[in-house]
């Protein structure tokens, strides 16, 4: 798999790219504790259709944020990181933490179904959503978000493994992608950056 | 798997010079604190922490495991702290309640997370391996039923010599 240059992939390579050099365009401009995106850039929305038959859609809902996260339900480590610290996020935002919209989104939807993506989301809170869609809507919400995924060649009882984009990303309730959290970043910048635009 | 993008040396290069902007820009990113571990657990609302135990000269700390649901893959963290006058080589783990349990290992680079297994890592006399999110970690394979806070799980840590360490670790909420 390694060294084999899709179309596809090399799309990808172009998005992040992009990714990159509005990032460096960012520093320090949007006032954010995570990395500024300076000018905030329009995301497109996605649809994933979930386990109950309805769709749940990225579009942007006033006064409601959106944090995303990229990431596989067979994930041991990153991933319940990851969604252990939006809990603690939540703990913190108080009265404002329901304004927030929690978007997990699986890049593993070979094994995570719709209902396998919702309950891993939901096992660390009832307000975290998960999704799971098809292989092209995947492709396309990774490729807008220049999110990439490769399944590992460690031989693992877990199947495969899969390394995966690993920041948190923060849109508006403009549908804009502000600003972003690589994994590392502390919640409490999360926390401070949900806390000034709400 | 064709629902992934699958990434070749060009795409690595392209993750990595992102991340090298990224490392260069800096801004204001929070690194969070040296001991994730003790980052994620301090706020966890948990179970009573587990009394530091040495078997074979091994004293475990810090032992939890997170929240997971039935079949799925479950994440564990243990501090190991040799105590021996001889290194100590951790060969593998078993748990009765997962069909497998590997130890691996996170890292990051090119603005990804990867995870690669560790199936023996070397613990020098009076050195500890110390286990935190974002790092080294046990995976519990096939969970037999879902962990929920409170709960405690059994873990077998096994060393080259033959001799087991058999632990008991609290279920945590995330």
């Amino acid at each position: 798999m390694r060294g084999r240059l899709s179309a596809p992939a090399r799309r990808l390579g172009r998005r992040l790219l992009c990714i990159g050099a509005l990032v460096l365009a960012a520093c320090d401009s949007g006032g954010f504790k995570g990395v500024s995106i300076d000018p905030p850039r329009d995301m497109p929305a996605f649809e994933f259709m979930q386990a109950a038959g309805s769709t749940y859609s990225t579009k942007p809902e006033a006064g409601r944020p959106m944090v995303l996260f990229f990431g596989y339900t067979h994930c041991p480590d990153v991933c319940p990181t990851t969604l252990a610290d939006w809990k603690r996020v939540r703990a913190q935002l108080g009265a404002k933490a329901d304004r927030v919209r929690y978007v997990f989104v699986s890049v593993d939807p070979d094994r995570d179904t719709p209902a396998v993506a919702e309950r891993y989301a939901r096992q660390y809170d009832a307000s975290f959503v998960g999704v799971s869609g098809d292989g092209p809507t995947t492709a396309k919400i990774m490729e807008a978000f220049g999110v990439a995924a490769a399944r590992d060649e460690t031989p693992s009882a877990n199947g495969y493994m899969v390394s995966h984009s690993s920041q948190v990303f923060l849109v508006n309730d403009q549908g804009r992608l502000v600003a972003l959290y690589p994994f590392g970043t502390t919640w409490e910048a999360l926390a401070a950056d949900l806390d000034r635009i709400l | 798997m064709r629902s992934l993008q699958h990434i070749g040396p060009a795409q690595v290069r392209a993750v990595a010079f992102i991340t090298l902007l990224t490392g260069i820009i800096g801004c204001t990113i929070q690194d969070r604190a040296s001991g994730d571990a003790t980052t994620d657990t301090a706020a966890a609302p948990s179970a009573a922490p587990v009394a530091a135990e040495t078997i074979h000269g091994i004293t475990v700390r810090d032992a939890w495991a997170r929240i997971a649901d039935s079949a799925a893959t479950g994440g564990a963290y243990i501090t190991l702290v040799n105590g021996n006058s001889t290194p100590v080589e951790i060969v593998g783990a078993a748990s009765a309640s997962a069909d497998a349990v590997e130890i691996h290992e996170t890292s990051h680079h090119d603005g990804m997370a990867h995870m690669s297994a560790r199936p023996s890592i070397v613990i020098a006399p009076g050195d500890s391996l110390v286990m935190a999110p974002g790092g080294l970690h046990v995976m519990l394979i096939g969970l037999h039923s879902a962990l929920k806070a409170g709960d405690r799980v059994p873990l077998v840590v096994q060393l080259a010599t033959g001799d087991l360490v058999p632990l008991t670790i609290p279920v945590r909420v995330p």
